[in-house]
């Protein structure tokens, strides 16, 4: 079970700030405290411009943590994620709030992951990847995209465990179709202890389904719109089998079995 | 403007509203800042005029469903629906924890209900538990049975606090909807029957919309407007309150900056409370704090009360 540390407000550093598909960008913020405490799953509340006009914080999970930086991939969807783009190398205008949230967690014993991620739900698993890889439990990646230029993150993952298998959309990389179909094949001929997922909400109920059917556990890391990322708005609600509970909390990452998916909002833009 | 502190004397801070005194008019607003435990990693909690809880009704309520925000130019729209636990499981956690962890600051406790009988229920119930003072949420857009229906007129506004004064010798604020014609009569009818202060605005009633799926952008298709954008509005309105009745006035409405407050204590306000500024920053309060003793310091300000009403308006 992650345990996350105290989190603080932190004035950050970019370092860098690349595109790195079509629509994405990989920002590295200098976050010394943030990166020294951060948990796999967990997620950073970044305020992107000092500006009046655009009033809230942006919640980004984190994609990677070394040393004393973080990484963060943002797809750009709206006019904050478009000021985070514009952010140049040495920009000291923004701060964070984090590490926040509930990541993710390894179940006892167990010995063998599937990691799922559709297009950008990449981002939340990179850490865990590592993790994985660092305690000795062999993971399995499936990743879907829309197309070859939307997949991210192929290499860390390709790094970092056993074997990726790619689906897109459109068959421009891996296999022509959804990754549901690449994870019905593995549920069929491999076991796992459990299953890890971020991307599309309906992506993401197939595969709950899936691993429902194949009897293995899975978490999910799920998206909301929110105002303080700390607990105290209640935007951010998601509606579980306990009622309702907060994401920015009690998640974003959640035991699938206890999501009541038919409450289910609209994709945020950010 | 009065010139009586020394380079180096600490201004007075401290306000009163009725039986009430403050260490300094600086609350955080209800419903935005659940009761104090979220923020307590950031500041200490302590160092606050006051803290007004989020809303609590007698039995749980679930609130309304998602998306229940959507950002705005320089605000925000929420439709949480006074999510909360009732009352009995907020004297349980929010006030228990409170009292172990914030026991030198003030708690104001957000009364909510769908009637007259539910209002009076929650008080009844608060009697004997450690609070300050009670803030009759007459107010929010965000609820279909009572909530600012109780606000939007004189005599609904008036017979919730008729019912409620026998039941408790505490302070009684009152918290105004912005969303009538005329908020200073609303105000003065709420005094007559006895409420002990007014806090305003609550949220302006909004909505906004995504064109490109031709659907509103909250699922309760309307909801409360907060953040800067309302600034101008909220300081009109305590002005107008604040010139037609005697009970002190809270002010609030776009409050993120020290200066920010001292307009609303200009315009009449005796005490201001930082809302939609606590999810901006989690320290927000706490900077509106320092920097309004900062100023006073800077303008020579010797008490922080003389700064009520002192907006200079020529005749």
């Amino acid at each position: 079970m992650t345990h996350s540390a105290t989190p603080a407000l932190e004035r950050v550093t970019v370092l860098a700030n690349d595109r790195v598909a079509e629509g994405v960008g990989l920002i590295v913020l200098l976050a010394p405290r943030c990166a020294a405490s951060v948990r796999p799953g967990q997620f950073v509340h970044l305020r992107v411009t000092d500006a009046r006009d655009l009033i809230l914080r942006r919640p980004f999970s984190v994609h990677r943590a070394e040393g004393e930086t973080i990484e963060i991939l943002y797809q750009v969807l709206g006019e904050g994620t478009l000021r985070l783009a514009e952010k140049e190398p040495g920009d000291t205008s923004m701060d964070l709030v984090g590490p926040l949230g509930h990541g993710w967690w390894v179940p006892e014993g167990a010995v063998h992951a599937l990691i799922v991620t559709g297009g950008l739900g990449a981002a939340p698993l990179g850490m865990l990847a590592e993790q994985l890889a660092e305690s000795g439990i062999a993971a399995v990646t499936a990743m879907g995209a829309p197309t070859a230029s939307r997949l991210v993150a192929r290499d860390l993952y390709e790094s970092v465990t056993r074997r990726v298998e790619v689906a897109t959309d459109d068959g421009s990389a891996g296999e022509h179709g959804f990754v549901t179909a690449v994870t019905a094949r593995l549920f069929a001929v491999e076991r796992f202890d459990v299953v890890y997922t971020c991307g599309p909400e309906v992506m993401q109920r197939a595969i709950v389904a899936q691993a429902r059917e194949a009897g293995v556990p899975c978490q999910v890391s799920l998206e909301r719109l929110m105002a303080c990322g700390i607990g105290a708005c209640l935007s951010c609600v998601v509606t579980t089998t306990e009622g309702r509970k907060r994401a920015c909390v009690d998640g974003p990452v959640f035991d699938a079995g206890e999501v009541c998916w038919d409450d289910s909002e609209l994709p945020p833009r950010h | 403007m009065t010139q009586s502190s020394r380079p180096g004397t600490s201004p007075d801070m401290r306000v009163r509203i009725g039986a009430l005194e403050l260490k300094n008019p600086v609350m955080a607003a209800s419903g935005t800042f659940a009761s104090g435990r979220e923020f307590a990693d950031f500041i200490d909690l302590s160092r606050l005029g006051a803290i007004v809880t989020k809303g609590v009704s007698p039995q749980a309520w679930a609130g309304n469903d998602s998306p229940r925000i959507a950002e705005t130019a320089s605000g925000m729209l929420n439709s949480i629906g006074l999510q909360n636990p009732g009352v009995e499981a907020f004297c349980a956690k929010d006030l228990a924890w409170l009292a172990e962890n914030a026991a030198d600051t003030p708690v104001i406790v957000n009364v909510s209900g769908h009637s007259q009988s539910q209002y009076a229920e929650v008080i009844e119930r608060l009697e004997s538990e450690r609070v300050d003072a009670y803030e009759l949420n007459i107010s929010c857009p965000n609820v279909d049975e009572g909530g600012m229906a109780f606000g939007t007129t004189c005599e609904a506004a008036a017979d919730v606090v008729t019912a409620c004064r026998p039941l408790t010798k505490r302070p009684l604020i009152v918290k105004l909807s912005p969303n009538v014609t005329d908020i200073a009569a609303i105000a003065q009818s709420v005094e007559a029957a006895g409420a002990d202060a007014v806090s305003l605005i609550n949220t302006l009633l909004g909505m906004a919309v995504d064109a490109s799926k031709r659907r509103p952008k909250l699922a309760r298709v309307v909801g409360g407007l907060s953040g800067p954008a309302i600034k101008p509005v909220a300081l009109r309105m305590v002005w107008q309150v604040a010139s037609a009745v005697t009970v002190p006035v809270i002010g609030m409405g776009g409050i993120v900056t020290a200066e920010d407050a001292v307009e609303f204590l200009l315009c009449g306000a005796t005490a201001v409370a930082v809302g939609t500024a606590n999810f901006m920053d989690p320290t927000a309060a706490i900077r509106v704090v320092d920097g309004l003793e900062g100023w006073c310091r800077h303008y020579g300000v010797a008490a922080v009360t003389e700064l009520v009403g002192a907006l200079e308006v020529d005749a």
